[in-house]
């Protein structure tokens, strides 16, 4: 399982988004994409999961042109988690999560398999939801929200898991927990994830991989340790940072901003 | 816990789809028993639904429920289909709020038909006709809606205060054009302008019967775009529904639905609104349990509006009847007020 990006350049109206974005993700490892924001990163994972039409360049899943797969076909292998959905509609989780196993059926089919109940069950056990199944989604909080939302993309069993800010509205415990599940399952079952994250705390726990992105573009792609270095996060981020060893692992701290706000 | 909770939904469906259909058939066997010559419900019973396993039926009492039976009918179809375009359109604008008539389809559609009237009477003998122009007419007063809301900010008071602009102008533009209609020939389209079923012919039943009965099942039929559609754009888009398509099928449908009814009925309003909200709190918000109890939802509450239009007929004594819309209205009003004190707490 693999995702090749080559010459990615995407264009909101006369406004750049991507430029130039070329890059490779292998299934079974967990790659982090950060950078400040407006940098591109939400665009890169909507573009991977052709929500947003890039204006040139191509993404590959498997060595298959991502364009040429149908959209029904597509809602198989890629599942994106965006950090917001309409619940305007008063229904329940319930309800939703259901929702999420749409493309393995066909459209007209009027059963709800079985097989999908017990998805439902056995993710929702997992991830701490399962009390909330008969809650309406307005009624939850942002956090168990999250949670669901996360809980909605391992239903659809996708071979490619793209997450958008998952660690947003978690308290200290779920992000670990979230990402720690999330990273487990893509050990074992070998699926491609890509994060988008601003917490370089969190990347530097779990990320196999990081793609820092600036303006649009690749600024820097490899390994936590080839990537999380004082210099390059300092120009990216305009912020002091101290690097860390823990646990044999770089955790980036950041202490300081560069330039401050004056009063 | 996800197999008993939704075990327990199909449960609800099931008591509520009895439910309202035993509510239905007692009901509609009231309306065909009231009138002028008051009827006993068991007999009518009898010569409705048994009449066709050979059970022998008083001659009188048939013919009087044979007479009535447009009328029922007319009110369950109506109310069915204004419910299901109410839900449709609640669905596509995921707005709590929308509505064929506080939308402003009701009133453009009729529009349309009045200025059919004056344009081409002759053509507006066909009832084919006159629902084309009203379905044409039903489209515009959506698309008038949304741009209008788009340009106020598109949440869901903007497109309320919309609707209610457009639903002003063309109810008002529709009573003008009646008006002349009514001067030049003596029909009864006045009655279209507040809504009655008594002017339905049973020959003209069919128009209404079996395109809310299809357009019903076809709706059913893709209830998974429209379950996705209600979480988001990009969310439907990535289970590989195409959002645009979604909305503009079912807008269509629910521009059709609205065109018959305001057709042969004329505006009925805010059955769409209130018939979805009760279905989804019997059953929730899944279109394949909400689609069957909006219909029957609405059917009913139409029917018993109609049963009232003809008490007060019959004991204020006064000349005529009450317009169907003025029922509706009173009863459906005060539920927009508490729905929108709800939606602007939030």
């Amino acid at each position: 399982m693999k995702i090749v990006v080559n010459g990615l350049e995407v264009w909101y109206n006369s406004t750049p988004a991507l430029k130039n974005v070329s890059l490779k993700v292998s299934g079974g490892e967990m790659t982090f994409v950060i950078g400040p924001n407006g940098a591109g990163k939400s665009t890169l994972l909507k573009t991977i999961a052709s929500i947003v039409k890039p204006r040139a360049g191509v993404i590959y899943i498997d060595g298959k042109l991502i364009s040429s797969i149908s959209p029904k076909e597509l809602g198989k292998i890629v599942a994106y988690v965006e950090p917001h959905i309409s619940k305007s509609i008063p229904s329940t989780v319930l309800e939703f999560l259901l929702t999420a196993r749409y493309p393995h059926h066909s459209t007209l089919s009027f059963t709800t398999p079985r097989q999908d109940l017990e998805a439902v069950e056995k993710v929702s056990k997992q991830l701490n939801i399962e009390h909330l199944l008969s809650r309406r989604l307005d009624q939850l909080s942002s956090g168990e929200l999250q949670r669901v939302l996360i809980a909605r993309a391992l239903i659809q069993n996708p071979k490619a898991l793209l997450l958008d800010e998952p660690a947003a509205f978690l308290d200290l415990r779920y992000r670990l927990e979230v990402l720690d599940y999330v990273s487990s399952i893509v050990k074992v079952n070998k699926v491609i994830c890509i994060v988008a994250i601003h917490d370089l705390y969190l990347a530097s726990l779990y990320a196999d991989k990081i793609i820092v992105l600036d303006y649009g573009e690749v600024v820097a792609a490899g390994t936590p340790d080839e990537v999380l270095k004082e210099e390059l996060l300092e120009k990216v981020y305009r912020v002091k940072v101290h690097i860390v060893n823990i646990n044999g692992r770089r955790v980036v701290i950041p202490v300081e901003p560069i330039e401050r706000i004056s009063l | 816990m996800a197999l008993p909770l939704y075990e327990r939904n199909i449960k609800h469906f099931f008591i509520s789809l009895t439910s309202f259909t035993i509510l239905i058939v007692f009901m509609f066997v009231l309306a065909l028993s009231l009138g002028p010559a008051m009827l006993s419900p068991h007999k009518v019973f009898q010569a409705i639904f048994l009449k066709p396993f050979g059970y022998a039926v008083d001659d009188s009492v048939n013919v009087i429920a044979m007479l009535r039976l447009s009328r029922a009918l007319a009110s369950l179809l109506c109310g069915a289909s204004l419910a299901l375009a109410g839900l449709l359109m609640q669905t596509i604008t995921r707005n709590p709020l929308a509505d064929p008539y506080i939308f402003g389809l009701s009133s453009t559609a009729l529009t349309a038909i009045a200025l059919g009237i004056i344009l081409a009477p002759n053509l507006m003998v066909h009832k084919a006709y006159v629902v084309i122009v009203s379905f044409l007419g039903a489209l515009t007063g959506y698309a008038l809606t949304l741009s209008l809301s788009k340009l106020s900010g598109g949440t869901s008071l903007a497109m309320v205060l919309a609707g209610i602009a457009i639903a002003s102008l063309f109810s008002g533009a529709s009573h003008i054009l009646l008006y002349v209609v009514q001067q030049v020939i003596k029909t009864p389209y006045v009655y279209l302008l507040m809504g009655s079923a008594s002017t339905v012919l049973l020959k003209d039943l069919y128009f209404l019967a079996f395109p809310t009965i299809i357009l019903t099942i076809l709706s059913l039929a893709f209830f998974k775009p429209l379950n996705a559609y209600l979480y988001g754009d990009e969310y439907a888009k990535q289970l590989g529904f195409n959002p645009t398509l979604v909305r503009d099928f079912a807008a269509s449908i629910a521009a059709l639905l609205t065109a018959i009814t305001i057709a042969f009925v004329g505006v009925v309003g805010f059955i769409g609104l209130a018939a979805p909200h009760i279905a989804r709190f019997l059953t929730g918000s899944d279109h394949k349990f909400a689609i069957p109890i909006t219909t029957l939802v609405g059917a009913l509450l139409t029917l018993v509006a109609d049963i009232v239009v003809k008490l007060v007929s019959m004991f204020a004594g006064a000349v005529g009847e009450l317009p169907l819309g003025v029922v509706t209205a009173v009863i459906g009003a005060p539920f927009l007020a508490y729905l929108i004190i709800k939606k602007v707490r939030e």
